[in-house]
């Protein structure tokens, strides 16, 4: 491993699997120390990370997102429901995330994760609070019919950084998104237009110029291990569960600050450390950005 | 947001616009049909196995036919639950659940429990419970997308992610499924297929020791259909299981190198 042997450390006598398992935080402060972490990362660099969009034949947007080995499949299914009174002219967004016992070995079947709502309820606040979607663009036909966005999030593998791989999914499937051109029939249902339908049909749609949604400043996030004075990256699951404090900062396309959570851990941050952490996820936002457009390119291209 | 005004309003997809009850996709006595993906009755979708997909469990696997896709993460062996009687010979403990996008109309996979238990069955014949004693092995199945034979494709899969995970087996276990759709067997049945069937039957086997772990027969049958149906599904479970077993080699070549 090419580390310093102090004398008298067991890590000289001890295989290094061993001395991982047995005294997991020494073993990775000494990789902090020398700037570098188990998986051969510098401290502020986040995993390598691909998005796939339309994942899922069956849904109307969809996209997996992939940080490292975490990976999370988001898909949208459209449904129709009559918007409430108070705003007859918006739609409604419904976001879920699950965690299926295939993700992890923590989860077992009839005793739901217990991360799993608290990223659910983080998805849909920071969604809403980013002002990314307009409901009033969901409206069908005021007062009568809106749409019922169905946003669930599946977590296929965990490893670490759940809630930025989560929202990354959720945002490219909703730039995925295709709204399906739909009419009104004469019972005041909302039907389905056929694609590619010779015969003239009775009924116009009514959203023919609203079959992509307008995304207005997307939120991109970045997940820090606070240890210390040592500010980590995009955490893997070894590291989360060794080193508690984390910080999760939200920001915008345009670097604006969304959100910021520091849920408690034995780390009390300074204000010059959650500057250090909103400045990697400047850079950050940057990186994801790019990836969330090449994405979206390759798609226009088929 | 959802809980707009504390209740979430009731909601529905749109149907299509064409009214009348679509045409069945074959007549009464006919049998020049063509099936929705166009294939032969007797040709099978073609098949992707990859095993790894998930690396936090201790095997894995990914499994494609057409649209319908599924993982299977196998855990274990692992300390049995608490409240376990001690037990000589391992446990085997499985789940099928579903996403809520994999169906057509959102959130009604429906037969997970059926298929829980029908996916146990199917396997612990094959696995070599007394080689992990006390401990318990688990599989769980997720169904990313339904697009027809399901439990088949599951149990294959759960198969390919139990040889993944080092789990001791008597053989690879395959899974093949056929439907009856008037007087034509078709097998590996889609979704719309499985919807107009007039009975279905299911081989779950082991292809090198040609064994049956399961057989499940729904709906009327003669004798002279049953026979058919099940040479037809024992013939193409052997070339699954070359599939399978190509999958498994090419990774341990691939770590070689």
């Amino acid at each position: 491993m090419g580390l310093p042997n102090d004398s008298g450390d067991l890590s000289s006598q001890m295989d290094v699997d061993a001395f991982r398992r047995l005294f997991p935080l020494r073993f990775h402060e000494r990789h902090i120390a020398e700037s570098i972490r188990p998986d051969a990362r510098p401290l502020g660099r986040a995993r390598d990370t691909t998005i796939a969009l339309g994942a899922v034949a069956s849904a109307n947007g969809s996209a997996l997102a992939k940080i490292g080995s975490t990976a999370m499949l988001a898909a949208i299914k459209m449904e129709v429901m009559s918007p409430s009174k108070d705003s007859p002219d918006e739609g409604c967004i419904a976001i879920d995330f699950h965690m299926p016992p295939i993700c992890s070995p923590i989860v077992r079947p009839g005793r739901p994760a217990e991360a799993a709502p608290v990223v659910s309820k983080q998805l849909s606040d920071t969604i809403s609070s980013s002002g990314m979607i307009d409901l009033k663009e969901l409206s069908l036909v005021s007062g009568k019919a809106a749409w019922m966005v169905y946003l669930d999030v599946y977590c296929l593998d965990a490893d670490g950084a759940l809630f930025d791989a989560a929202l990354l999914s959720a945002v490219a499937a909703l730039s995925h998104l295709h709204v399906p051109a739909v009419a009104l029939n004469d019972d005041g249902k909302i039907v389905l237009m056929a694609e590619d339908d010779g015969q003239k049909l009775a009924n116009a749609p009514v959203n023919k110029d609203k079959r992509k949604l307008t995304l207005r400043s997307i939120p991109y996030s970045l997940t820090c291990i606070l240890h210390k004075n040592y500010i980590l990256a995009d955490p893997t699951a070894e590291e989360e569960s060794i080193m508690e404090t984390l910080v999760t900062v939200v920001l915008d396309s345009s670097s604006q600050l969304i959100s910021l959570y520091k849920p408690g851990g034995p780390v009390l941050a300074y204000t010059s450390a959650i500057q250090d952490c909103v400045a990697l996820t400047r850079q950050r936002v940057k990186e994801l950005q790019a990836i969330l457009d090449e994405a979206n390119s390759g798609m226009e291209v088929d | 947001m959802a809980g707009k005004g504390g209740t979430t309003p009731t909601t529905y997809s749109p149907s299509p616009t064409t009214q009348k009850t679509k045409a069945l996709i074959f007549k009464e006595n006919d049998v020049d049909w063509v099936r929705p993906d166009g294939r032969d009755f007797h040709q099978c979708r073609p098949a992707f196995f990859r095993t790894g997909a998930v690396n936090a469990a201790s095997g894995s696997a990914y499994a494609e036919f057409g649209n319908t896709k599924v993982i299977v993460s196998v855990f274990g062996p692992r300390e049995s639950k608490k409240a376990m009687v001690y037990s000589d010979i391992g446990r085997l403990n499985c789940n099928v659940s579903y996403t809520t996008f994999a169906t057509p109309v959102r959130g009604q996979g429906s037969d997970e429990k059926e298929f829980t238990s029908m996916l146990h069955k199917a396997l612990e014949g094959a696995i070599m419970v007394e080689t992990f004693p006390k401990t318990t092995v688990d599989v769980f199945a997720l169904v990313l997308e339904s697009g027809g034979s399901d439990l088949p494709v599951v149990i294959s899969c759960a198969s390919l992610a139990l040889a993944d995970a080092g789990i001791m087996m008597y053989d690879l276990v395959t899974s093949v499924s056929v439907s009856c759709l008037g007087k034509n067997l078709v097998i590996d049945p889609v979704l719309e297929e499985e919807s107009y069937q007039d009975g279905s039957l299911m081989i779950t086997c082991m292809p090198s020791r040609y064994e049956v772990t399961q057989l499940t027969v729904t709906g009327e049958w003669s004798t002279a259909k049953i026979n058919e149906g099940m040479q037809l599904c024992l013939d193409a479970s052997a070339k699954l299981v070359k599939i399978m077993r190509s999958c498994l080699k090419e990774v341990v070549t691939a770590s070689q190198d």
